[in-house]
């Protein structure tokens, strides 16, 4: 027994020394002078890859895109640190020709590659000649659709001819998420094939460098440059990290542990109740985009139930309008979000400036808006949907849910459609349908059966999205179940081999109210026909001849025209009476800031200044607001 | 002599075969899925970006180019034949255009160390313990170990790495929870490198070897049970042969012959990678490489990953056959 006893003393000692090493798990850096922020993408299997130009090579939110890269210019999808514009590596906005077939780019003087070495126009000539000579480089397709050629004709000038109109050209070069990147001619010239070299270390033109990276891609580390200054950054002032880890902090429930410890100062997402868990229990340093409910932030994507509109089932609008009818809103929120979604009823996200531009605008005509059910016409918008979550919350969350009608609006969202079973029986009989027992017959006598396709584990709050609304549809005598696709969602969303499906279709600037973003995509000259590959985003295979106008229209005028926004009430319309896709609310994420190391973090009321997410190429504006709590 | 000769030749064949069959069906099982990796990697790169239609057509194009997909599947076969003959399994195509033999080869070193220790040592452990408790039947600490071990064994090992994962990471953090080694510690091999790894390698290691210990202890105490019945024991015990004695040399030795097949069955198997531990604990190797492959459509890494495994269960299997004729002369070998 003996034995034994000191086996076990051993051993809790041993414990207790390695729980002193586990503390330090950052080697030799200060941990106070290092932010730690997730990188979603996971372990990078080629981790010494930094060449961002070769397609799919390596990482890009490593760290890469958001402190090493550069380009032009910066659309931020919240209020923007001086601005929703920033030029960046330009010295002002794109100058075009009137028919929109040129497009001159001013650059700014006095950057520098982190190896000294000046940037100028003969970087971007290179960039732009380099993807027009080859074929499978990540920006090589939409430079050789578009560029018929490159010039510079001075240091601080490049002009782009193009290959036919295009008013909306300057979007390659300007940061959303990413954007294409300006490579550094004078290491790149030297290579041979571009689509090979591993650019390791890279030379950045970010306000940071590489300092670390584990070769088997769970962590890499990047320094700020000494001359920081010299970036486009260094106008907004000092970097407050000096180092900034990207590392890969495994599932959910470890993000949440590791923040516990405060060894991950940015998780970039995890589950609601990893959240809820977080606010309860470390929610003196732990926050999220809303300080209290519901916490997370919505970003400009709006998870929809995408039909695919060339099945005969949805092709008649009354069919999808009484689909949406059916639908309760308020326990689809329950179900994927425990409540902190921010529902949308219109075709855009409630997210950045566009409550603004469109959902503002578009409430009064909503709350008018009639739809004729074959037997009467209703109107089946509720402004108080949004109002009602928060209410439902309210009895638990207690304080943490706000009684301001703005704060719940942009918490929650606005209105959305009534539950409304009656109408949509009345909808589904116009169309054709019938009602046998308790299901429901298509008009060519066959029970009405829905397939929903859903991600599964790698998207649970969509896929719990997905089961609440075919549960609501069984409910009414629909044959709906639910289809967990896995792996296979890209290749299913791109072969139309699919019914319906939660996903989205909708992507948008956030700051800026021009649609071109996703919404040319949507042409009818770009619908592919059945069994033939669509192309994004109009996964919905949805043509409209008036959607077609609206879009051209589009292409027509500048980007910053007003008219753009009126163009754009115009496609909401447009989509709320053909119902195309069922729009649900923004894909919210649970970005969780750790300050215990950090102050400065970007919030939806006192600090609005970008996005949170890390992996966005926008996030580099939270390195000039982060300051040091130590 | 001959007869042996005989029996290598024919086991060899075999060997050959078994590997062939199973990299066949590994080629149609990959080639058979519905993960195209040209459209995940369309997916990938057109998810955040305003890519025009008519670029992600000609992108298409560009990669399938790129990839060597144009082929028919029959151009394929052969192709990849004929890579597997030099000991190439062409670049990834979720990582291209490394080779795969360097990711595998990167990702090895940790799969190996993991599951060769957490077998080896669940084997040891096991197989000891389970011996003991079948010969010293009345002892309580042995049959409180073996309630305990046989406690452990069938929850599934991942449950069982939440829960350390949970004492160790958040209950009482004095472990490790994540990677393979420190951050920022240079990887070379001096004593704070290899300390790092032995500290990030307890949590994983334990989650393994816990689980993994009950099945060769109740393995080994039947075994034990039945020798200790035999007449030869019962003799050893009658001539007054100590009990150490007759437990290792008469009992154990003779119990542990299918131990050791079953103890060469599993590291041919580690090749396979211990994906749920690796992904729980964010340990790096080939588990979390296979996945990903799979998620990815890369074939070129799947195959390359399955074809290296089913090698290594053959040779394993293979080499235990060639050896039991030597050490056991009751094995028939005609």
């Amino acid at each position: 027994m003996r034995l034994w006893r000191m086996f076990a003393i051993s051993a809790v000692l041993c414990l207790l020394g390695v729980g002193t090493y586990a503390q330090e798990e950052i080697n030799s850096l200060p941990r106070n002078e290092t932010l730690i922020a997730e990188n979603p993408e996971g372990t990078i299997k080629n981790a010494g890859w930094f060449n961002i130009w070769a397609i799919n090579a390596g990482g890009q939110s490593t760290g890469l895109q958001q402190l090493a890269m550069d380009t032009f210019w910066y659309i931020d999808p919240e209020k923007g640190i001086d601005g929703v514009w920033e030029n960046s590596l330009a010295a002002d906005k794109p100058i075009y020709n009137a028919d929109f077939t040129e497009m001159t780019v001013k650059l700014r003087r006095g950057i520098y590659w982190s190896d000294g070495v000046e940037y100028t126009a003969d970087d971007v000539v290179y960039t732009v000649q380099t993807h027009l000579d080859n074929k499978g480089l990540r920006w090589s397709a939409p430079i050789q659709v578009n560029v018929a050629s490159i010039s510079a004709p001075d240091p601080t000038t490049v002009v782009f001819k193009l290959k036919k109109p295009n008013s909306r050209f300057h979007a390659l070069f300007t940061v959303r998420w990413n954007a294409m990147w300006i490579m550094p001619k004078h290491i790149f010239e030297k290579v041979g094939d571009p689509g090979k070299f591993a650019f390791d270390p890279p030379v950045t033109l970010g306000a940071y460098k590489l300092h670390s990276y584990d070769t088997n891609g769970k962590w890499f580390i990047w320094e700020r440059r000494d001359d920081w200054q010299r970036t486009s950054l260094g106008k907004f002032g000092e970097p407050g990290p000096h180092y900034v880890a990207y590392i890969d902090p495994g599932p959910p429930d470890k993000r949440v542990i590791l923040q516990f410890n405060h060894q991950l100062d940015i998780i970039h997402d995890t589950s609601p109740e990893g959240m809820f868990t977080l606010a309860k229990q470390a929610g003196k340093t732990s926050h999220g985009w809303f300080k209290g409910f519901p916490y997370a932030h919505p970003d400009p994507t709006l998870p929809a139930v995408i039909f695919n509109d060339q099945n005969p089932l949805f092709q008649n609008r009354d069919v999808r309008w009484a689909l949406a009818l059916l639908i309760d809103i308020k326990a689809v929120s329950m179900a994927s979000y425990r409540g902190a979604a921010t529902i949308s009823a219109i075709g855009v996200p409630p997210t950045g400036t566009y409550p603004e531009y469109y959902d503002k605008p578009m409430e009064a005509w909503l709350k008018d808006f009639e739809l004729d059910t074959g037997k009467r016409t209703i109107k089946p918008y509720d402004p108080t949907e949004g109002a009602q979550i928060a209410n439902m919350l309210r009895p638990s969350m207690g304080d943490q849910i706000p009684t301001d009608p703005d704060r719940i609006a942009a918490s929650f969202g606005r209105g959305w459609w009534k539950t409304d079973p009656q109408a949509a029986a009345e909808l589904l009989q116009h169309a054709g349908f019938t009602k046998q027992g308790d299901r429901w017959m298509t008009p060519d006598g066959k029970p009405f059966t829905i397939h929903v396709t859903v991600e599964g584990d790698g998207r649970p709050v969509m896929t719990r999205a997905g089961s609440m609304i075919a549960q609501e549809w069984r409910q009414f005598g629909i044959d709906a179940s639910t289809v967990v696709a896995q792996g296979t969602m890209a290749d299913r969303r791109g072969a139309g081999d699919f019914e319906a499906m939660i996903a989205w279709s909708v992507e948008t600037w956030g700051g800026h109210p021009d649609l071109s973003y996703f919404l040319d995509s949507w042409h009818s000259a770009f619908v592919a026909k059945q069994g033939e590959t669509q192309t994004p985003r109009n996964w919905q295979r949805w043509s409209n001849p008036d959607l077609d106008k609206i879009i051209e229209q589009i292409r027509g005028i500048s980007f910053d025209d007003p008219e753009g926004v009126q163009l754009g009430l115009d496609y909401l319309k447009l989509v709320v009476r053909e119902m195309p896709t069922i729009p649900l609310m923004s894909y919210n994420v649970f970005t969780v800031m750790d300050e215990t190391y950090w102050t400065g973090y970007p919030d939806a009321v006192s600090a609005p200044y970008t996005d949170p997410v890390p992996n966005w190429g926008n996030s580099r504006y939270m390195m000039v607001k982060l300051k040091p709590r130590q | 002599m001959p007869a042996y000769f005989a029996y290598l030749v024919r086991r060899f064949g075999q060997f050959v075969l078994v590997v062939f069959i199973g990299v066949n069906i590994a080629f149609f099982v990959t080639h058979a899925t519905p993960i195209d990796p040209v459209e995940q990697t369309i997916s990938a790169t057109t998810s955040f970006g305003s890519t025009s239609p008519e670029a992600v057509a000609l992108m298409r194009q560009s990669l399938r180019d790129l990839y060597g997909l144009q082929g028919g599947l029959a151009h394929q076969y052969f192709a990849f034949w004929l890579r597997v003959a030099h000991a190439d399994f062409g670049p990834s195509l979720s990582a291209f255009p490394t080779p795969v033999s360097v990711l595998i080869g990167r990702a090895l070193p940790w799969t190996a160390g993991l599951l060769i220790t957490a077998t080896l040592f669940s084997w040891a452990a096991g197989n000891l313990l389970g011996g003991l408790a079948g010969y010293y039947r009345d002892s309580r600490l042995l049959r409180a170990t073996g309630f305990l071990v046989m406690g452990l064994h069938p929850i599934p090992y991942y449950i069982l790495a939440f829960v350390l994962l949970i004492v160790f990471g958040y209950v009482w953090p004095v472990l490790p929870i994540s990677g393979g080694a420190q951050m920022n510690l240079p990887q070379r091999l001096d004593l704070a490198y290899i300390g790092s790894v032995l500290v990030h390698s307890i949590l994983p290691l334990l989650s393994l070897v816990l689980v993994g210990i009950g099945g060769w202890f109740m393995g080994m105490r039947s075994l034990v049970s039945n020798i200790v019945t035999e007449d030869y024991v019962a003799f050893a015990e009658l001539g007054g042969v100590s009990p150490r004695r007759i437990l290792l040399s008469y009992v154990m030795r003779n119990a542990l012959m299918p131990q050791v097949t079953g103890l060469a069955m599993s590291l041919g198997g580690i090749f396979n990678g211990a994906i749920i531990t690796e992904q729980v604990f964010g340990y790096p190797g080939l588990g979390s490489l296979l996945i990903d492959a799979v998620h990815a459509g890369d074939y070129s890494l799947v195959l390359g990953i399955t074809t290296v495994s089913i090698i290594a269960v053959a040779s394993a299997v293979l080499l235990i056959d060639l050896l039991y004729p030597l050490v056991d002369p009751r094995t028939r070998i005609g």
